[in-house]
């Protein structure tokens, strides 16, 4: 549905975006991750041809962004950095403007569309306030409400949960989840919010200074941070019969014991073999199990390590 | 190009502008003072006694009158020559400040002051085209412009004929050919002259106010006029209004043209952040 080849652009002395290529298929939710003034907004803007590409091309929903911005245009919605709401308009009014704009040709059309969403952010009652006087949250709501009104197959948010408060960013991620998964839509989604990623992204692109460092889904990404699954033990009580007897397995790369817990932190090569493993060993030294956890970084943590090793270099 | 996109444009905007008092105040204020403080000035001379008011003042303009008008003011008083030249001569060229500051402070709003409070980003991803984008902004600027213009007009006509009826013996004298000329004839030509300048002033600037304040060199030209004609250095007659509508019909073109190669939506984004 979209896809980019060596999409660069240079602003004067910097390059904002560099070489980026990916794919992202029908249907598909796809995490750009990146620290600000990373690129993630000037890639969106030259895929929503709003600013022009450097070098490199891109198509998007079957359009190319040079040759056919127009089609583009028609088959994309875009959730901006900034709301970008007529503050002196009342919601309805700028949602009808944008509803026309994108050709819903008669006004029951544009009426009931815009009803079924604002209802769904319960705006609806507040349709005929001036935007000035909304929350953030309810601007944020509405740019997303108008990014959606003409049922666009491509979507680009840029960090649509920023600044919203934990329901607020529920209602939207349950939303981008129904897009996706009941009405196919492809969704490029910037975010800062990993948790957001996690749970909807099939796959990510993790971007620093306008480069791509790495794409793939959230759980590579974690692999890729940490090859060596950890898993947590937690007994009635760390003995060291218990403990010496897994020391002595060859599975077992390292052993940590957190001290005011009682559980035991062991290394493994690969959690599926060796698992039942070291449950055994536990057992027949005589160790009572509580839980067995098997530990993967989050990735949060994957994330943050990749930008750090990117600054470093 | 889509006219009903450009509409679309255009009612947005409108709608906007309408609920701005920023914008709304300079564009109702200056048309109210000149068409009625204007006839205020006009009343109170004519009532003033006759050897008070010689033609002295305006003999530079009057010298410079064609022969057919110089005619028609030798069979006058004193009195009914000030009045004559005062409502037909001397205010117009004041009449021209309305459409270029009515239509330059509009075009600010709407090309600079769109950029300045961030929607344009929004408005620039949607599937209207870049020639409806402009011409939605010109319209928003140009139609109201002229509605200010041909209302102050014909405010300032119904109380001139109003108040001179009497003095005239029953003449009423506005409107007249010269006059029409330039309220239909003039005033669009440099609107739209005005319009095109502060599109490219606006793509250069950071916002509104800015741009507002450039626009106002476009203010001399027309202001050279009322000092012209004053001075009896320029009349405008026919002939000069005609060529006046010429030479503004030509610059428009150029203007239009420079204007639209500098609204490149691709590049206004990126020019500004
Ligand atoms: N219009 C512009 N002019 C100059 N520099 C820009 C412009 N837009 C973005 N940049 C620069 O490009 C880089 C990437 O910005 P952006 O794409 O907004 O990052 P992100 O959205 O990931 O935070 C930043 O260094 C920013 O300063
Ligand atoms: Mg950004």
């Amino acid at each position: 549905m979209i896809e980019t080849k060596n999409l660069t652009r240079k602003f004067r002395n910097i390059t904002a975006v560099d070489n980026i290529s990916f794919n992202i298929e029908k249907g598909e939710v796809f995490g750009f991750l990146g620290p600000n003034g990373a690129g993630k907004t000037t890639t969106i803007r030259m895929l929503a041809c709003l600013i022009s590409p450097t070098e490199g091309t891109a198509t998007v929903a079957g359009y190319d962004i040079r040759s056919d911005p127009t089609k583009v245009r028609e088959s994309i919605g875009i959730l901006t950095e900034n709301p970008s709401l007529y503050e002196r308009l009342t919601a309805y009014e700028n949602m009808d403007f944008f509803a026309a704009a994108y050709g819903i040709k008669t006004s029951d059309e544009r009426q009931q569309r815009i009803r079924e969403l604002l209802d769904f952010f319960n705006l609806w009652d507040r349709r005929n306030d001036k935007v000035a006087t909304f929350s953030k949250g309810m601007k944020q709501k509405l740019a997303i409400v108008r990014a959606i009104v003409h049922r666009p197959p491509v979507l680009f948010l840029d960090e649509p949960t920023a600044g919203l408060d934990p329901e607020s960013a529920k209602e939207i991620r349950d939303l981008m989840f129904q897009l996706s998964q009941h009405e196919k839509r492809t969704i490029l989604l910037c975010t800062h919010h990993l948790e957001d990623a996690e749970k909807l992204c099939k796959r990510v692109l993790i971007m620093n200074k306008g480069r791509c460092i790495l794409t793939g889904s959230p759980n590579e990404l974690r692999d890729k941070i940490n090859p060596q699954p950890v898993l947590e033990i937690e007994l009635t009580k760390v003995s060291s019969i218990v403990l010496n007897a897994i020391k002595n397995e060859n599975y077992a790369k390292e052993v940590k014991v957190l001290d005011q817990e009682n559980i035991i932190a062991v290394s493994v090569g690969d959690a599926r073999v060796d698992t039942p493993k070291i449950v055994r060993t536990i057992v027949e030294a005589q160790g009572q199990i509580l839980s067995v956890k098997l530990l993967r970084p989050s990735l949060e943590e994957a994330y943050l390590k990749l930008i750090k090793e990117g600054k470093q270099q | 190009m889509n006219m009903q996109k450009a509409w679309l444009v255009f009612k947005k905007d409108w709608l906007e502008i309408k609920r701005n008092w920023q914008v709304l105040l300079p564009i109702i204020l200056l048309p109210l003072i000149f068409s009625v403080v204007f006839p205020i000035i006009i009343s109170s001379v004519s009532n003033a006694p006759t050897q008070d008011v010689s033609s002295g003042d305006f003999q530079l303009l009057t010298a410079n009158l064609p022969a057919d008008v110089q005619a028609l003011l030798a069979e006058m008083t004193p009195n009914q020559v000030m009045v004559y030249i005062m409502v037909l001569y001397f205010f117009a060229p004041f009449f021209l400040i309305i459409p270029v500051m009515a239509s330059s402070v509009m075009a600010s709003d709407s090309f600079a002051g769109e950029r300045e409070r961030k929607t344009i980003e929004a408005l620039l991803a949607t599937p209207i085209s870049n020639s409806e984008l402009l011409m939605g902004k010109i319209l928003v600027s140009f139609i109201p412009a002229m509605i200010v213009t041909i209302a102050s007009f014909a405010v300032y006509s119904t109380i001139v004929d109003i108040i001179t009826f009497e003095i005239f013996n029953g003449i009423l004298l506005l409107p007249n050919a010269n006059w029409l000329i330039m309220i239909f004839g003039v005033a669009p030509v440099i609107a739209i002259c005005s319009i095109g300048l502060t599109v490219i002033i606006s793509a250069k600037v950071k916002g509104f106010k800015e741009a507002q304040q450039i626009s106002v060199i476009l203010l001399l030209p027309v202001l050279g006029l009322v000092f012209g004609q004053m001075s009896g250095l320029i009349i405008l007659g026919p002939l000069v209004l005609a060529a006046l509508i010429g030479i503004l019909a030509v610059v428009d073109v150029a203007i239009i043209y420079a204007g639209v190669r500098m609204f490149q939506r691709e590049e206004i984004l990126a020019k500004n952040n």
